[in-house]
């Protein structure tokens, strides 16, 4: 940012209302890492184990999946709606991989790509028929859930992948410094890919502009409609991509690892995002925020478990999070509105 | 006799004052017309009336008696009705249903009973000469008959006041005509009513007085319709001109059209529109309210489909099905309604007054800077004084002056060739509307069609070099501009007013 000042320095001041208090408040960047730092130290003191080279390890590759799903469905949120079949997608596009790399043999370096853009065709499909039905998201992908999920079972009569070749699971398995999943690399590796996206591209430009009022963006120039489409298939990508971490994790390509319909990806995808600070009205991401949502949620739920709370109460939990989290942010909304914003 | 006498009200809204002092009284068995350009006051006056607003000060009476209404609801209590003019119908119940629509049983949970509603609805209809089924759904009705259906709604509610907002706005002519003659008789039978509509015919057809309110104050209260004319009514409506344009008119400019429209047609209901702009030339579009001004706009740049003619762009036809495709032709369009249309207030004032180049400064890949953005789109900003403290601030935090100020920035940074602009100067403070004035000058004088839309005859006369009139979707002529405020006000009120006699 210093590099635009010589081109700033030169405007008038204007009266500039309580910015700096206000970007903290309306961050939540800043209060996910203290809550992070909070909850790591009181687990790590509490429970042995914690901050075990193993724990670390797996709860870093959890953190990289369920970042993976955040950012599938904040590429969504950008345009101020939503995608149910996320869960769906990263399935689908895992059986894909399957196929390709265990019925067909093809290369790793060239089935992975071949599933990400499966998913990316998954996304436009969603994308395009919410842009020509004008129909909210919520129903098409709703719809376009059960059918990605239905046919994908009748097509592989819900049978597993599991003859991978062995470097996927190994893939899964890998650590740096021995406590670093690559998966987590990875991830932290599309996050940065992610954030010179929105700020550097004119297609991340143009999604965060179309996202924040598609009637302004039409009317100055942007393809609303296609721009729109784009950030279905981005979401489809990373759906896809989290779809191909799991089967990493997991070593095999499962029709049921994502639950029924992918729904167990709900909780995270919304939950992320929006923690983060991702405006659920549109025009507004944090990548960095949902990495950090990822995290906190992670925690979170080794924690507890390792504390053997329940798993129906963790769920509970979860829930009552992303409550909080969407009060949060429609308290934003307000905010943003009474300044005259929105 | 007074049915409704509002005293002396003002009512401000933080940063506007929106009435000021105004007055008005409604008479049994009269037909009052309430005029006023946008943004005078009506719709708050009649708000205010209904209970929506409080007002700040001064009282209205009903009969004599102070009445404030805590909302629409007491009001129609009250005696007083309104016939709003967005509907207000539940389409999918039937004409009785909606008539009697809060009287339909004593409490939630008691029965309806069909009958007694469909007589009293039928009571209510033949009033009305409608001569339908009151179990008729709603949705089945013509636009025409709906309207009379609210009428009813009002009326059954024993109304003695009726306040009618733009009644006629979506009938025909034909259907007001039938309209007018129920409004007669309800005026015979002694009902006040209070007629709100942008048509000078229709008013100097049905009503016999007038009030017209100016920028929030009464230009005239209540005075008789008989003792004016079109153009005493136009002149209160618009004013007159407070000064004598400083700018003398400009040389005339010989070249080539950059944009022409040769008959053209469109989907949003536009005829045989016939047009041209040339580089360095400010064409006016005026027209009141609901002339088809900003739709031509939109519909120019694609946003309602071309049915017949020719757009032509420096010589060349050309089809335009998108804003962004008008934007490669060299043609940008600042809208009337900044906050919605023209700006993203979520968005820093680099994005907002960026947007229309980033494709044009993007390198191979699609990857553009901030500083890229900002050797463009800054020294446009410091040419137009916008006042930020930084690039980086959001635009919803910048006055709305300097918000204008971007939204025009962006067309400039973008380098076209034909901007229209709409309605520039709504919302801002006269010091930076002087100064978007000069702007739109200075543009011009650099080679730049102008096309400009403004509802402000003021801002007309001292802007544009010709002026064309548009009315019902229609263009009725052109005017020289001389700058001589009462000449061409007098020759663009004739090609509104005067097709009746032409």
């Amino acid at each position: 940012m210093t590099d635009t000042l010589h081109a700033t320095d030169n405007f008038m001041p204007e009266q500039r209302r309580g910015s700096a208090v206000m970007r903290l408040a309306l961050s939540n960047e800043l209060g996910l890492a203290v809550l992070i730092a909070i909850a790591f130290g009181a687990f790590a003191i509490t429970l042995p184990g914690f901050t075990s080279p193993f724990s670390l390890f797996t709860i870093g590759r959890q953190i990289g999946i369920d970042t993976m799903i955040g950012l599938a469905m904040m590429a969504v949120i950008v345009t101020g709606g939503l995608d149910l079949s996320v869960g769906a997608i990263g399935v689908c596009a895992a059986m894909v991989f399957g196929f390709l790399a265990q019925k067909m043999g093809i290369p790793l370096p060239l089935a992975a790509p071949g599933a990400i853009l499966f998913g990316a065709v998954l996304g436009f499909i969603n994308g395009y028929t919410v842009v020509r039905s004008g129909v909210h998201s919520f129903i098409i992908t709703l719809a376009s859930m059960s059918i990605f999920f239905g046919v994908m079972i009748f097509l592989t009569q819900a049978q597993s992948f599991n003859e991978l070749p062995a470097s996927v699971q190994a893939l899964g398995k890998l650590r740096v410094g021995g406590m670093v999943s690559v998966l987590l690399l990875i991830t932290l590796a599309v996050c940065a890919a992610l954030s010179i996206f929105y700020r550097y591209t004119v297609l991340g430009r143009q999604m965060l502009a179309a996202g924040a009022n598609p009637r302004a963006a039409e009317l100055s120039g942007i393809r609303t409609g296609r721009v729109i489409i784009s950030c279905h298939m981005l979401t489809g990508a990373l759906a896809a991509f989290a779809g191909l971490m799991l089967t990493a994790r997991t070593g095999a390509a499962v029709p049921s690892m994502a639950g029924h319909l992918g729904q167990d990806w709900l909780l995270p995808a919304f939950l992320a995002p929006v923690l983060g600070g991702t405006l659920l009205s549109g025009g507004r991401v944090s990548v960095v925020g949902t990495l950090l949502g990822a995290t906190f949620v992670t925690i979170m739920t080794s924690g507890l478990l390792l504390m053997r709370v329940g798993e129906f109460w963790i769920l509970a939990c979860l829930g009552l999070m992303l409550l909080l989290a969407v009060l949060a942010d429609r308290f934003r909304q307000q905010v943003l509105r009474a300044r005259g914003m929105i | 006799m007074t049915a409704l006498h509002v005293a002396h009200v003002s009512k401000s809204f933080p940063g506007v004052k929106a009435l000021d002092d105004v007055s008005m009284t409604l008479k049994p068995g009269s037909v009052h017309a309430l005029l006023g350009e946008n943004g005078a006051g009506k719709s708050t006056l009649i708000k205010i009336m209904t209970g929506i607003h409080k007002a700040d000060l001064g009282e209205i009476t009903m009969d004599g008696k102070t009445v404030r209404f805590a909302n629409p609801r007491q009001a129609a209590a009250g005696g007083l009705g309104v016939v709003h003019q967005e509907r207000n119908l539940v389409t999918r119940f039937s004409v009785a249903e909606n008539i009697m629509l809060d009287r339909l049983g004593n409490h939630s949970l008691s029965s309806v009973n069909y009958n007694a509603i469909a007589q009293e609805a039928t009571r209510w209809l033949k009033q009305l000469d409608l001569d339908i089924d009151p179990m008729t759904p709603v949705s089945r009705l013509s636009v025409a008959q709906m309207q009379l259906v609210e009428i009813g709604k009002a009326l059954s509610l024993q109304s003695r006041v009726l306040l009618l907002d733009e009644p006629t706005a979506s009938l025909t002519p034909n259907e007001a005509q039938v309209l007018f003659r129920i409004l007669r008789r309800l005026r015979d039978d002694g009902v006040a009513i209070g007629f709100v509509s942008h048509k000078l015919e229709e008013v100097f057809d049905i009503c016999d007085t007038v009030t017209v309110l100016r920028d929030g104050r009464n230009a005239c209260d209540s005075a008789a319709l008989k003792d004016l004319n079109r153009q005493d009514v136009v002149q209160m409506m618009i004013g007159r001109a407070e000064r004598i344009s400083k700018r003398a008119p400009r040389g005339k400019t010989t070249s080539a059209p950059f944009f022409e429209l040769k008959n053209y047609s469109s989907a949003a209901g536009h005829k045989g529109i016939s047009l041209a702009v040339r580089p360095g030339e400010i064409l006016g579009l005026y027209g009141l309210v609901g002339a088809g001004r900003s739709e031509l706009a939109k519909a120019v740049l694609g946003l309602s489909p071309q049915t017949g003619g020719e757009i032509v762009v420096a010589g060349k036809p050309v089809t335009i099905a998108s804003v962004a495709e008008a934007l490669e032709h060299g043609i940008g369009y600042v809208s009337e309604d900044r906050k919605a249309e023209g700006l993203i207030l979520l968005h820093s004032v680099l994005a907002n007054a960026g947007i229309t180049v980033w494709r044009k400064l993007a390198t191979k890949f699609g990857f553009l800077s901030d500083t890229t953005i900002a050797s463009r789109v800054g020294p446009v900003l410091k040419k137009l004084e916008v006042k930020t403290p930084s690039l980086d601030q959001t635009i919803g935090n910048l006055s709305g002056g300097n918000q204008q100020k971007v939204s025009v920035a962006k067309w400039i940074a973008a380098g076209v060739k034909l901007l229209i602009i709409d309605e520039p100067s709504v919302g801002i403070d006269i010091k930076t509307k002087a100064y978007l004035h000069d702007l739109i000058h200075e543009l011009a004088e650099s080679g730049t069609a102008v096309l400009l839309i403004t509802s402000d005859l003021t801002e007309m006369v001292d802007v544009a070099d010709r002026v064309a009139v548009m009315d019902g979707y229609m263009i009725r002529g052109v005017v020289e501009n001389d700058r001589n405020y009462e000449r061409v006000s007098t020759a663009i009120m004739g090609f509104i007013h005067g097709r009746k006699a032409a």
